[in-house]
């Protein structure tokens, strides 16, 4: 390669990273089911042809890990027999995947006989078959509950639909049309990333393009270790507890233990104990929540590559809830997995403060309120996640009412959207105020509380909460964030505190009430600037009792100015009081 | 009567184009743009023009006070009175983390400060019915309360309020009694639902509201001293314009009056030249912007917003804005090599000032524009028409000290790598516009302005197989203003209404929202032209019943039966195709009502060029050394000024005039249509 061509690599680099763009909005625009189109529940890759991503366009965060596990797979069973036009179907969990929802495809491209490139795309699926609609459950206690597992078989052969595949996978399904509709967007997204490699090779030549593949791994390296030599090294742990195992009420004890060297960045979760209901995380999940992490500490901004994740490595023992085994269940899986990434992130964050907050209200409150809506005869279905308040910067106070860190570019929905479309109230929308935050140096940000009141005669209710018993972690002094939960108010009864509970039968008149907890503080309280704690006192975030109590600032309740002299002397008392 | 005038203030000159309808010549004038009072560079340009504002029937204003005032956070102290429950919205927004893996994201911050956002009791239902009245001693309170906290504007905004606005309408009229501040309903600016976009929408027009009022009240009493007699008029973002009253009122209508007025004159161009689908794109200093234009239409959505990135979410404004997008690289795009040592451009520029190296006014950074004149794409000696000095040995210099040293090769091989990249940043930007939007940019002629629009141009029809470009023969300096010359009298209205389509009497409620919306169509241009002749045209958002998203379609003006709403769904299955590739068997439903009424202003032609000189070789001006693809070539170079339509140009060349470059591949051939617009052309 001439030297002047360094230029026309850097927009090969490019064109890749586009052809993959380009995929990731034509299934957006092309999928049937909302959660691509809307939750986008999705993420799209493209791998050399040793299965290193060269470039990978995730819809949520959780996804940045899954696609060179299944790469790598497909690599291992069918070299050699791969022909131009196959695609690949795989969702078994363990070795490459998540929960049976999420779909793999994968279709190889090749330049006259030689293996170029692998093309993957992974969507979450409505239906898959199992045990209840929707396939993905939380009383499930084996695999075979969760539906049909499609371990690596050939969907396409040499172009043509494999009709024997197609029918089993449909076969299997609640919602056939939905299934074929999502199968057949993904396979049509993957060709025009298939067409877009094939054009660039067309005009800058294979050599180009394959050295291109591996400049963007090699620079993904480079970029990596650079960011490895900025951070604190040495060996950082964390523990903590998962609120249940899945199916009693028992907490579960995790950790990890952090090596940061100049080369590696290794999460090791030896030590963490196992779960018996679907929460657990298969490996490459765990993977995923990890490099989560490892990309807020390195730089959350760089292009994902196989070359960027080289030096993480990842540690979890099988049969822990971060590495379960055949047949365990893993169709809740983004409990534990969600874990994985507060760990090391809980791990690192004393150290790393300048890209790292406090604890947040980590559990993505999965709810889904439904039933028939009296005035049509017609079904409806609220199915979402929940925000809530994220932990505070060692330089700022947290935000209040974001989406967990499992999900990112996630919208909540508008009220007056869901108001139009079925028979509920949302009574209120606002923030979290009641439940407080953590306290600190800089406060925590706030949860939200979402009332949701039911309008028709019967409707079913289940929410699955996590982060209830054990709250957002506070750092350097700042205190912890508070719980996340529920309340059922029906008439006639008193209102109930719940965490997880599936299909309770709501009636018009009933109200249920998500609250979602406030991030942790970081600092001292009592080194608060006292003109925040008197503007949080104006905006009504705090009372005056808590500036009093927990500040140590002394407020006029009428005109709020800050009683200098007071404060001295209270923060003082209180600091005594402290030791 | 006989001119007509458009004013564009831009990031650095405030233009001003002046059209004599008699004679058909044009004036123009820029001078600076004054940041701290806009207005000043406004009058100076009207001083400067020498245009005897008596004799002017008609000034079109394009300003960029509004989303100025927004970036800035300049805007009014806003007190926002909401729905009991509701007091967080503007805190909450969506609550997406849209830099994903930052664990540092931060949200925009509200505009109004949770103490100056107080609840009252009342709500509106989804269908408009009223579960609780309004309490009207719960808007006295809040209103003492926002009054001693010394509040600017304000701003009602209630839920669902677009069902039913009685309830902001009554809390208007009792803070109207006591205050004379201006107050801002949701409902008027859209009647769009969500409540976080249509309450933040309505948010920015209260905070934006008092300095446009200021500011356009003293321009209208400059413009009659001036002589001035009539109403003047602002662009909106919509590509229509609309008088200086309604501004006055909904400012945030013009967030994006600038950039839009370029769309609105690349479609003029389409039009005389018999073009109708094109991709404009408008090459600046400092960023690239692309635009859509499809049957001389521009796409007109409501999901703009202000400040959003691929990293950050931004403020929402639910007005009409045509679609653009715009990307970081430009004419004085900086030049940089990252930390893995890979070389970048933009999205950082120089600006105007200090501007690329080869300005000699201090500029230190390689840009675009120093890549061009070291390979002899620009000519040193003819920017601006002489009146600017080149250094082109300070462009080597920091190519040379930044660039080439780094990688060890040639200054010349530099500054290709860097025009390479940000040509391939400007192909993205209109790839985003066609293909992430469903259309295939083949089909599509590209009208390159603006001063690095002709340069990206070239390069971009051979990668995306674009056949056609079009140069203006506008000088691209003054395009937008000359735009605003193009444009149309233009409101939008839009309102949420779901109608499911398969439903009995439909079409009935259907022909009633037209009627109404039509009725109030009428009653806007009545009292802001006092005209009745104005064209009325219908579009719905829809979708498939269960679905989230949209597609906007043309709804007949006629009285819509059964059989038109049949066809009204298989236009809807044929968008919707388009857009999304699929179509399905399920109901459709209409969201949005929305209806464009325009008063058609009298159009200009361009003047006919007379051959300007016999021979092509009386227009070559010189032979240059260009640096191009690796190679050193001789390419001739002509004068755009002397160009006539019969001539034709073989690539590689250039065509130059003072305020533009025009390249010309090996591959490509350039003509002159009789109006001088450049079209340069590739394949057969």
């Amino acid at each position: 390669m001439s030297k002047k061509d360094i230029f026309t690599l850097e927009i090969i680099k490019n064109g890749l990273i586009t052809a993959n763009e380009e995929m990731f909005y034509a299934f957006g625009r092309t999928a049937k089911s909302p959660v691509i189109y809307e939750v986008l529940d999705y993420a799209v890759g493209i791998t050399d042809a040793k299965g290193e991503l060269v470039a990978q366009a995730p819809g949520v965060p959780g996804f940045s890990g899954v696609l060179d596990f299944v790469a790598k797979e497909v690599l291992e069973k069918w070299n050699g027999e791969m022909q131009s036009g196959d695609v690949y179907i795989l969702n078994v969990p363990y070795k490459s995947g998540t929960h049976l929802n999420d779909v793999t495809l994968a279709m190889p491209v090749f330049y006259k006989d030689e293996l170029i490139s692998l093309i993957l795309n992974k969507g979450h699926w409505s239906e898959v078959g199992g045990m209840h609609f929707g396939s993905w459950t939380s009383d499930s206690t084996e695999i075979y509950q969760e539906g049909a597992q499609f371990p690596c078989v050939r969907l396409y052969r040499e172009g043509k639909p494999n009709r024997d595949v197609i029918d089993i996978i449909l076969e299997n399904s609640r919602l056939p049309l939905h299934t074929l509709g999502d199968m057949e967007a993904q396979a049509a997204s993957m060709k025009v990333a298939a067409r877009r490699i094939e054009k660039l090779i067309e005009k800058y030549g294979i050599e180009n393009v394959k050295y291109a593949m591996e400049k963007i791994i090699n620079d993904g390296y480079k970029l990596a270790l650079l960011n490895l030599k900025k951070l604190p090294k040495g060996v950082f742990e964390a523990e903590d507890y998962l609120d249940d195992d899945g199916l009693t009420d028992k907490p579960v004890y995790v950790r990890v233990k952090v090596t940061i060297t100049d080369e590696e960045f290794i999460a090791d979760f030896t030590g963490s104990g196992s779960v018996k209901g679907s929460i657990a995380s298969p490996y490459p999940a765990t993977v995923s929540g990890v490099r989560e992490t490892y990309m807020a500490v390195t730089d959350p901004r760089a292009d994902l590559s196989g070359g960027y994740f080289k030096p993480l490595k990842v540690i979890a023992p099988p049969g822990s809830a971060f590495n379960p085994v055949k047949p365990a269940p893993t169709s809740t899986y983004w409990e534990a997995m969600s874990y994985a990434t507060d760990l090391v992130w809980k791990a690192l964050a004393p150290h790393v403060p300048d890209k790292l907050t406090a604890g947040h209200f980590l559990s993505i409150l999965a709810t889904i309120l439904g039933g028939i809506d009296d005035r049509t005869g017609e079904p409806f279905a609220i199915v979402e996640p929940q925000a809530g308040g994220w932990g505070a910067g060692y330089d700022m106070d947290g935000e209040s009412g974001l989406v967990a860190c499992g999900d990112g570019e996630t919208y909540i929905a508008s009220n007056e959207v869901y108001e139009k479309h079925m028979p509920i109230l949302v009574e209120r929308y606002c923030l979290n105020i009641e439940n407080g935050t953590g306290h600190g140096k800089f406060r925590g940000g706030f949860g939200v509380i979402k009332d949701y009141r039911v309008l028709c005669s019967e409707a079913s209710f289940t929410v699955s909460i996590g982060r209830n018993k054990f709250p957002p972690w506070g750092v350097a002094g700042g205190m912890n964030g508070t719980p996340n939960y529920c309340v059922i108010y029906k008439q006639g009864e008193e209102p109930k505190i719940v965490r997880k509970v599936a299909a309770v039968k709501l009636k018009k008149g009933d109200m249920v009430s998500l609250r979602s907890g406030g991030g942790g503080g970081w600092g001292d309280p009592l080194e608060r600037d006292p003109e925040l704690v008197r503007m949080d006192v104006k905006n009504e975030y705090i009372t005056l009792e808590t500036a009093r109590e927990i500040y140590g600032v002394v407020l006029d309740p009428k005109t709020l100015n800050i009683n200098w002299e007071e404060t001295k002397k209270l923060r003082e008392q209180l600091k005594k009081k402290k030791k | 009567m006989v001119y007509r005038v458009g004013i564009d203030i831009g990031g650095a000159f405030t233009d001003l184009v002046a059209y004599d309808d008699e004679t058909g010549e044009f004036v123009w004038v820029k001078d600076e743009t004054t940041p701290h009072d806009p207005s000043i560079g406004v009058l100076n340009t009207v001083v400067k023009s020498k245009v005897d504002f008596s004799k002017v029937y008609s000034i079109i204003h394009g300003q960029t006070l509004v989303i100025n005032t927004i970036i800035e956070r300049k805007g009014a102290k806003v007190g926002l009175i909401t729905t009991k429950g509701y007091r967080d919205v503007l805190e909450l927004q969506r609550s997406n983390r849209r830099d994903m893996y930052n664990f540092r994201y931060k949200k925009p911050q509200s505009l109004i400060p949770r103490y100056l956002r107080l609840e009252v009791d009342e709500r509106i239902m989804s269908d408009g019915t009223i579960l609780k009245p309004l309490n009207e001693e719960d808007v006295k309170k809040a209103m003492e309360k926002l009054l001693r906290e010394g509040v600017e504007s304000i701003c009602i905004s209630f839920i669902n309020s677009y069902a039913n606005p009685i309830h902001e309408i009554k809390a208007g009229e009792i803070v109207r009694k006591s205050t004379d501040l201006p107050i801002t309903l949701g409902h008027e600016i859209t009647r769009e639902w969500r409540e976080y976009e249509r309450t933040a929408t309505a948010v920015l027009n209260a905070y934006v509201k008092p300095k446009l009022e200021k500011y356009l009240g003293k321009l209208e009493s400059e413009f009659i001293k001036h002589g001035f007699s009539r109403k003047p008029f602002v662009m909106l973002s919509s590509g229509g314009v609309a008088s200086f009253d309604f501004a006055k009122k909904y400012p945030i209508y013009t967030i994006e009056s600038g950039p839009v007025a370029g769309v609105i004159g690349g479609i003029h161009v389409a039009k005389l030249i018999g073009e109708k689908n094109v991709i404009i794109l408008d090459g600046g200093s400092t960023t690239t912007k692309a635009s859509l234009v499809e049957d001389l239409t521009s796409r007109v959505h409501t999901e703009y917003y202000v400040e959003r990135t691929r990293f950050t979410a931004g403020y929402p404004v639910r007005v009409p804005v045509v679609d653009t997008f715009e990307i970081g690289n430009g004419g004085t795009s900086i030049a940089w090599i990252d930390e893995i040592g890979n070389l970048r451009v933009g999205p950082k520029a120089a600006g105007a000032y200090p501007g690329p190296a080869c300005y000699g006014k201090g500029g230190k950074e390689p840009t675009v524009t120093d890549a061009y004149v070291v390979n002899g794409l620009i000519n040193p000696e003819y920017l601006l028409g002489g009146a600017m000095k080149i250094y082109r040995e300070l462009s080597a210099k920091t190519i040379k000290e930044k660039i080439a040293d780094h990688y060890n090769i040639s200054v010349e091989e530099a500054s290709e790598g860097i025009i390479k990249l940000a040509n391939e940043n400007a192909a993205y930007a209109i790839r985003v516009v066609s293909v992430q939007r469903g259309y295939d940019p083949r089909d599509f002629t590209l009208i390159a302005h603006g001063g690095s629009g002709p340069m990206f141009a070239p390069f971009i029809s051979e990668e995306l197989e674009i056949k056609k470009i079009i140069v203006p023969v506008i000088p691209p300096g003054v395009f937008s203003a000359w735009g605003m010359l193009t444009t149309d009298i233009r409101h939008d209205l839009v309102v949420t209404e779901i109608i499911r389509l398969d439903r009995e009497n439909a079409s009935k409620r259907v022909n009633e929202i037209y009627r109404e919306l039509e009725a109030k169509m009428l009653s806007i241009f009545k009292e802001e032209l006092g005209v009745a002749e104005i064209v009325l045209q219908r579009y719905a958002d829809m979708r498939y019943y269960g679905q989230e998203h949209t597609v906007k379609v043309p709804i007949p003006s006629s009285n819509i039966n059964d059989s038109e709403v049949k066809k009204i769904i298989e236009r809807f299955n044929e968008y919707h195709e388009r857009e999304y590739a699929f179509r399905l068997d399920s109901p459709v439903e209409i969201v949005n009502f929305h209806l464009v009424g325009e008063y058609r202003v009298k159009k200009f032609e361009l003047k006919e060029l007379n051959n300007m000189v016999d021979s092509i070789d009386e227009a070559i001006m010189q032979e240059r050394k260009i640096y191009i693809n690796g190679d050193e070539l001789n390419v001739l170079v002509y004068n755009k000024q002397k160009m006539s339509p019969r001539f034709r140009i073989e690539g590689p060349a250039i065509i130059e005039d003072p305020t533009s470059t025009i390249l010309v591949l090996a591959s490509q051939r350039a003509v002159v249509d009789k109006y001088g617009n450049v079209n340069v052309l590739r394949g057969e």
